[in-house]
């Protein structure tokens, strides 16, 4: 127990280190299904007083086995003098590694590699996914280690947090709260998920959140809604 | 090269700090043409269990339940192993994504009685 908590503990407070662009972005599960397919498209808007951006993702992954899945992710951005084009390419491992249920909390692990479209600049990212069921109720975090590369990149190691805390009211509406940190960034606020079954495996997933960072004075509200298409 | 270490040290107790699902009480399904067998099951208040459910079909189900909030392939002829709880007491449905009108069940979770 005492071990448990001085690793949540240490996690918490390593957050205080951080990362590039948008942190506000999507918290990860750790579970994979075998023969799961999926479509996936994300929206993230984040606004300040002095800037806005957003930024797309669309990707197609597919289980290569009953514990790995494989994400590829096309990534688009736009600023208030750039319009939207190809960012970045992304491709994305996730690995569940432990049963669902079988010890007290449930664990996974995220790698990514991610290269600017345009330039020699490379970020990759590796960390851990963590979920705990309370009852109806589920808290999931994520810890990711970020390092960044390139001719436009200064050289550097990241980490970002981000948790959320889910309540499993009906399969459609499941209200949570979100917090994401990283360089300096610590934002909070309400989300929802939700899940709609059709035949077979083919169910349709949403997510969205509205996210507002609290360590400045100014405005810096995030935006952000997740579509995937499994089948 | 700290902060490395640091978060090295977080996945390292992370892990430490987990444990083990020992004597975890067994209970048992069937699927065949369909249809889960027993269609009801009852289960301890409070407790994890272990719920190992034999697909004696030819073909693959889905088992589903957003009340036990649980998702499973179950591969043909294959037993699949899923851990459900500890839960309250109360009725937890569940039910097979690819033929839902006839596989489904319930989990009774009871104070006493489980079977």
């Amino acid at each position: 127990m005492c071990s448990r908590m001085l690793s949540i503990i240490l996690i918490l407070f390593s957050t205080k280190v951080l990362a590039d662009g948008m942190v506000v972005d999507k918290v990860y599960h750790p579970y994979v299904l075998p023969n799961e397919r999926e479509f996936e498209w994300r929206l993230m808007s984040r606004q300040t007083d002095a800037n806005s951006l957003i930024g797309q993702r669309i990707a197609y992954g597919h289980s290569i086995s009953d514990t790995v899945m494989v994400e590829g992710y096309l990534i688009g951005e736009k600023t208030e003098t750039d319009d939207f084009g190809l960012q970045a390419y992304e491709i994305e491992i996730r690995w569940m590694m432990t049963e669902q249920g079988e010890l007290w909390a449930d664990w996974g692990m995220l790698f990514e590699v991610e290269k600017n479209h345009a330039s020699n600049d490379w970020e990759v990212t590796t960390g851990i996914i963590f979920e705990k069921e309370f009852g109806r109720t589920s808290l999931t975090m994520n810890l990711f280690g970020i390092y960044e590369w390139g001719d436009n990149l200064q050289e550097e190691f990241e980490t970002e947090f981000r948790l959320k805390y889910r309540y499993r009211w009906l399969p459609q509406v499941q209200p949570a709260i979100e917090l994401y940190t990283g360089e300096g960034y610590f934002g909070i606020g309400p989300a929802f998920m939700g899940i709609q079954r059709f035949d077979g495996q083919k169910q349709l997933k949403w997510e969205a959140g509205f996210i507002s960072e609290l360590s400045s004075s100014g405005k810096d509200h995030s935006f952000r809604v997740t579509l995937e298409y499994e089948f | 090269m700290l902060k490395y270490i640091y978060y090295l040290l977080c996945i390292f107790l992370c892990f430490v700090s987990q444990k083990l699902s020992a004597n975890t009480t067994q209970y048992h399904l069937t699927l065949e043409n369909n249809i889960f067998t027993p269609s009801e099951l009852t289960i301890p208040v409070n407790e994890k269990v272990k719920l190992i459910i034999y697909n004696k079909d030819k073909t693959a189900e889905e088992f589903d339940s957003f009340d036990l909030n649980r998702e499973k392939v179950l591969f043909p002829n294959k037993k699949t192993t899923i851990f459900i709880g500890p839960l309250s007491s109360g009725q937890y449905e569940y039910f097979g994504e690819y033929n839902p009108g006839t596989a489904r069940g319930m989990i009774i979770v009871e104070v006493n009685n489980a079977n």
